[in-house]
């Protein structure tokens, strides 16, 4: 325990250092004004369904934050540490593979949760500013930042798992947005058969289809069964990376 | 200290290390030597458990460093070939983690921090970032890093690469201090420097285990110990020719021949009897010019050459 908090203090420090980091949270700050700002003008102009939370996770701008974060901020993880060699200081002085790996998963977690303050910000500014006037259902939001939080958790275990397969960082960045993507594609393909009417992809679809879980999620629908299959996931994908980490070791 | 016991690693189509054993003793200076390429850096990984032996097994201080890895990883000092360091780090703050890492705190660690930054010659550097360091600094740094928690062994995978002469003999100096109370193994290209320093050479080459011995024993071994320098002025072919009947020569070289006539032979010559009498009179006895007549003691360098490459002596 004592080996982790020393790792994760190390690790924390560096991801608030690197200048990649601010440059991530600029990026997605901008990004995540923008849809809030769309959103605001969206109920501004017409009268429509749907809230400020609801127009706000189902835009575009949205989504390109969710693509763009993982791969930045879990590219450099595995890979750096490889290129440079300092992984074999770091495993030959006594610390485990697995506190190796807790430790830089649950920084990335922390950096993450700190990349969706700002978002959270405009929503209590904007209630602020407009005194109540305009109501923010509180389900909604709790919902929001659920499902951001829990897809997240998965999306970095996958950021960890291709940062570990590379020491090239470009490359490890590549491979977590071709999964991520792909496992988004998968979960739309999945609505679409079931849209279908392909009675059998319904239920799977409650548990595959990112883009159904934000939706429900943002209106303030929380499911357990999403929280379920991305929490189990993330277990999966961790241990895959050890074993990645601990096999590369039996090889080279 | 170390025990290894029929150490093997092998790679995807070729086998580095090859059924190696050997032992350390407590205390010993231990010089681990091989040409480029010979399974080095693999033996001194698996020592410090980075990697995973094909078969065979290790044990340091007692612990087996699979079975007990963290125990046996406490009691090492390892520095890795090319010492990598987190770049984005400044000294100071390198140390206290690594030191932090192996289990020191408090008031302890910040004297022993001190300490070995005195020892290594960081303390002026302690700030700067480690990626502005030159090389030789970052040796340093690296070095500070293996001593940070007094391990009884030190394993040091070319710490003097890349020095200048200056720093590669502060590291030997440096070396010898701590031999006398670490027990410590160092693979080097630097052969006078392992002369001066080590108990005791260890040879390996194509992963194989050639020798193991003083460095005195192995050059007294030697069957083609020493050779002897000649400048005469003559002609060199009916020299050579003359000089090869000679008994105890084993080969003769031409080295070089000045414009006005002088020839430099270096001759090698076998370990038990001196020719330099011998040479002389065929000198006298031929009317050949002699101004230099000298013979040079066999050194790490012969026994490493002929160990390593034995069909070619
Ligand atoms: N990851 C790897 N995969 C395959 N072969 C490897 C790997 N690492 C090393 N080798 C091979 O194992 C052999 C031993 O390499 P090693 O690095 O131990 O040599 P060395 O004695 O340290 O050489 P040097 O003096 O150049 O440092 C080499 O032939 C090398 O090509
Ligand atoms: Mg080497």
């Amino acid at each position: 325990m004592r080996t982790f908090r020393i790792l994760l203090a190390k690790e924390l420090r560096s991801f608030f250092l690197s200048p990649i980091a601010y440059v991530v949270l600029a990026l997605v700050m901008l990004f995540n004004g923008v849809a809030f700002y769309a959103s605001v003008r969206i109920l501004q102009t017409a009268p429509s369904e749907g809230s400020l939370v609801t127009w706000t996770f189902n835009s575009p701008w949205f989504y390109l934050s969710y693509f763009t974060i993982f791969p930045l901020i879990t590219m450099r993880l595995f890979s750096e540490e490889q290129k440079l060699g300092t992984i074999e200081t770091l495993l030959t002085a006594p610390v485990r593979t697995t506190e190796m790996i807790f430790s830089k998963y649950v920084a990335t977690v922390i950096f993450y949760c700190v990349l969706w303050l700002p978002s959270l910000l405009n929503f209590c500014v904007f209630q602020w500013i407009t005194r109540g006037m305009t109501e923010i259902p509180t389900g909604q939001l709790i919902g929001s930042y659920t499902i951001v939080l829990t897809m997240g958790l998965f999306n970095i275990a996958i950021g960890c798992f291709a940062s570990s397969l590379t020491k090239n960082q470009i490359v490890a960045a590549i491979l977590s947005f071709s999964m991520i993507l792909l496992h988004f594609l998968l979960g739309a393909f999945m609505l679409y058969l079931s849209g279908q009417n392909n009675q059998q992809f319904a239920e799977l679809t409650s548990y595959f289809a990112s883009i159904q879980h934000i939706k429900s999620f943002a209106s303030g629908l929380i499911d357990t069964r999403p929280i379920i299959y991305y929490v189990s996931f993330t277990a999966l994908v961790l241990s895959l990376t050890h074993q990645v980490l601990d096999f590369r070791r039996w090889k080279t | 200290m170390i025990d290894v016991k029929n150490l093997t690693k092998r790679y995807v189509g070729r086998t580095a290390v090859d059924n190696i054993s050997f032992q350390v003793g407590q205390g010993e200076i231990v010089g681990f030597l091989g040409p480029n390429g010979a399974g080095k850096t693999t033996t001194l990984r698996m020592l410090t458990s980075y990697l995973p032996p094909s078969s065979g097994t290790v044990s340091i201080a007692g612990f087996d460093v699979f079975r007990d890895s963290l125990k046996a990883r406490k009691q090492i000092g390892y520095m890795p070939e090319n010492v990598p360091l987190y770049e984005d780090m400044r000294v100071k703050e390198y140390l206290y983690f690594r030191a932090k890492l192996k289990g020191l705190s408090g008031k302890d660690m910040r004297e022993r921090i001190g300490k070995v930054m005195d020892r290594c010659g960081v303390t002026d550097v302690r700030k700067k970032m480690i990626s502005s360091l030159s090389k030789g600094y970052r040796q340093r740094v690296g070095l500070a890093d293996t001593l940070v928690h007094a391990p009884q062994l030190l394993i040091l995978d070319e710490p003097t690469n890349g020095l200048d002469p200056n720093q590669i003999r502060q590291v030997r100096e440096l070396v010898k201090e701590l031999g006398r109370d670490h027990t410590i193994l160092i693979s080097t290209h630097i052969l006078p420097e392992v002369e001066a320093t080590c108990d005791r050479v260890i040879i390996i080459s194509e992963g194989k285990l050639r020798a193991s011995d003083t460095p005195q024993n192995l050059v007294n071994r030697l069957r083609t110990a020493g050779t002897v320098s000649l400048e005469v002025k003559t002609d060199p072919a009916a020299a050579t020719e003359k000089m090869k009947k000679v008994v105890g020569v084993r080969k003769v070289a031409k080295d070089s021949v000045s414009e006005d006539g002088w020839c430099r032979f270096t001759l090698r010559v076998e370990a038990t009897c001196d020719v330099r009498e011998e040479l002389y009179n065929m000198a006298a006895a031929n009317h050949w010019p002699l101004r230099e007549l000298a013979r040079h003691n066999a050194t790490l360098e012969d026994v490493f050459v002929e160990v390593t490459q034995a069909e070619q002596v």
